[in-house]
């Protein structure tokens, strides 16, 4: 019986939505699971309680009014999340969260924010803008599946979770995603347009077959975190890769047309190897007090430099393709002690002698139109 | 110390308010600084000894004026911030509104660092223009952070400014079309960097001693030349662009002149 009022309840709760819309106003909660349809307008702050569920159906428009009380410029509606949300909207008809505003601006409400929910919470095909930070989460694991974050703050944000992101777009946020303490899978996605890329401290991420590109500070940035990263394209950000006392494998990707630096290390131990590194300003690979080794990367065709030894310690660069085999070709592609006193060498003995066939990237063709 | 305040202003996060005054009195000697933090909204005038002790932003819409004879100490952020508000990890001073700094030779206005930066790590990020509107920086002394004046989308004038020991003297990137008149850049990673579609008139600079390059041009970026001191770099002049007229014997004494670069070098 029980199990019959519950399902009666969401049906109900359902045509409701489908019908003149719901609307939720001022501090409020859900005591049963719940499913959204149609439209539904937040005038502050929903709460979904440890046990409770809410489903947000195909097409669904979630909207969020503006209200900012301290002049800080975050918006304060937002879905605070403490049950489980599965949101799962379709290509065709997608779920939306976004804000209630005429003028619609970055930072209108909250955030979908999961708090120590520590059931796996579902995203797919769903649209978030305008928030201060578009998904949110602590102590929560999170699925989110061909998604779209855009002109948000902050694109995602979250500490000490578990999140798979997978072809997902994020773009136009001044931060796309920024996380700490966290474990993080991000595949066959695109992180474009945005200030920072992807930032993150004290966390583990594994990045493949994604484009980040065009981001204005850093396209990639980890600090004391490790990184995998495995047939990505960094492409025209002002630095591409840049770590920070991390740990990385860097295999198969490109790294283009970055304003500064396509990789900068620092303090970090890294195997950078089979990547193509070309086109970018400054220098292709800048190394300040690293550890590891470059090999078998295409190093040719960078401004200012091919590799910058600027640290105190050796980089191992043998076996690389320079744009040419000639000694002298491949050492006015380097800086390093030979220019200056106090640095290090770079080793970069056993060139290749011509360029390495490196795997082609598989990105996904339909990355193009999402 | 001194601030003025026109119109509505909210200052978050630690501003501490030395009062409304019609004109500011000379600061005494002993008299502690005004510490300021958080957003600075409507319009501000700051002047005599300032604190910065934390991130500042002045938004879209509003206006912060720094008075001749200001001194604005910045404090480094603590320890590792790891959720920087904005464009930085490091304590900025981030401008979306308008900024108009007012120091002249003899009465600049200082930006420094409040303690001595461990060796080589900047200490504070900069003066970040972010979309800025009607921005003027005078007459300013700047030192000790990662990038003395950041331009994105944003063409201010850049007048009479000593820029020392900032690991970039002046970056324009997204099409920033800035008015840098003499100036002096000095002692940092590099002088002038102009990225991504951005096309500064650079004109009686002294761009001298940076490590690496005194002016970076990437394949996107037209700037305009004239009559600038490049000497002491590393590399004077490190140029995409094969077209760009210069005054060639104002370029000398660095370890290489000039050099043309290839690749794609921030193509569009």
């Amino acid at each position: 019986m029980r199990g019959l009022g519950t399902a009666l309840l969401l049906l109900i709760l359902s045509a409701a939505a489908r019908g003149e819309g719901l609307h939720y106003r001022g501090e409020n909660s859900l005591w049963q699971d719940t499913v959204w349809d149609g439209e539904v307008l937040v005038d502050g702050i929903l709460t979904i309680p440890p046990g409770v569920t809410l489903h947000v159906r195909p097409g669904t428009t979630v909207r969020f009014t503006r209200r900012e009380t301290n002049g800080d410029g975050i918006g304060e509606h937002e879905l605070f999340i403490q049950g489980r949300l599965l949101a799962s909207g379709t290509a065709e008809a997608p779920v939306r969260f976004t804000s209630a505003e005429v003028d619609p601006r970055p930072g209108d409400w909250g955030a979908i924010n999961i708090m120590a929910s520590e059931e796996e919470n579902l995203l797919e095909q769903v649209e978030i803008e305008y928030a201060y930070r578009g998904f949110h989460a602590h102590f929560a694991r999170a699925s989110l599946a061909d998604c779209r974050f855009r002109r948000n703050v902050r694109g995602l944000q979250f500490q000490e979770s578990t999140v798979a992101i997978a072809r997902c777009r994020v773009s136009d946020n001044l931060n796309g995603l920024q996380f700490r303490d966290s474990k993080v899978t991000l595949t066959d996605s695109v992180v474009e347009g945005n200030y920072w890329g992807v930032r993150c401290v004290y966390s583990e991420l594994a990045l493949s077959r994604c484009r980040v590109e065009g981001n204005l500070v850093n396209g990639v940035n980890l600090r004391d975190s490790s990184l995998s990263a495995t047939a990505n394209r960094i492409s025209g950000n002002r630095k591409g890769l840049y770590l920070q006392r991390s740990r990385c494998e860097v295999t198969g990707n490109e790294l283009l047309d970055n304003s500064e630096h396509g990789i900068l290390l620092e303090e970090s131990d890294c195997r950078v190897a089979a990547n193509r590194i070309a086109g970018n300003g400054r220098a292709g690979v800048k190394w300040i007090d690293a550890r590891g080794s470059l090999a078998g990367n295409r190093l040719d065709g960078n401004g200012t430099w091919a590799l910058y030894n600027e640290g105190a310690g050796e980089a191992d660069a043998r076996g690389n393709w320079w744009g040419s085999a000639d000694p002298g070709a491949i050492a006015a592609a380097i800086r390093d002690g030979e220019d200056l006193p106090g640095m290090g060498r770079v080793d970069a003995s056993d060139p290749l002698e011509e360029p390495p066939i490196l795997p082609k990237l598989e990105l996904r063709e339909d990355m193009e139109q999402r | 110390m001194a601030l003025e305040r026109i119109g509505i202003a909210s200052l978050l996060g630690g501003l501490l308010l030395a009062g409304c005054l019609p004109a500011p009195p000379a600061a005494p000697e002993s008299q502690a600084p005004l510490e300021i933090a958080g957003v600075l909204s409507g319009e501000t005038i700051l002047s005599g000894e300032v604190l910065l002790v934390d991130d500042v932003l002045v938004p879209a819409g509003s206006r912060v004026v720094f008075r001749a004879g200001t001194t604005v100490r910045v404090r480094s952020a603590e320890g590792t911030q790891i959720d920087p508000e904005y464009l930085s990890s490091l304590t900025e001073l981030l401008v979306r509104g308008t900024l108009v700094v007012q120091g002249t030779e003899e009465s600049p206005v200082r930006f420094l660092p409040l303690t001595s930066p461990s060796e080589g790590e900047p200490a504070w990020a900069g003066i970040l223009l972010d979309r800025a509107t009607e921005s003027a920086v005078e007459g300013a002394r700047i030192e000790g952070a990662e990038t003395g004046i950041l331009c994105i989308d944003s063409s201010p004038l850049l007048r009479g400014n000593r820029i020392t020991g900032c690991r970039y003297g002046i970056i324009a990137q997204q099409k920033s079309s800035p008015r840098i008149l003499d100036n002096r850049l000095e002692a940092g990673e590099g002088g002038i960097f102009c990225w991504r579609g951005s096309n500064p008139y650079l004109y009686g600079n002294r761009i001298a001693g940076n490590r690496e390059e005194g002016v970076f041009v990437d394949a996107s970026s037209r700037p305009w030349l004239d009559r600038n001191e490049v000497t002491g770099n590393a590399i004077g002049l490190a140029l995409y662009p094969r077209d760009l007229p210069f005054d060639s014997t104002e370029v000398r004494g660095n370890g290489e002149d000039i050099r043309f670069l290839g690749g794609g070098g921030g193509a569009p």
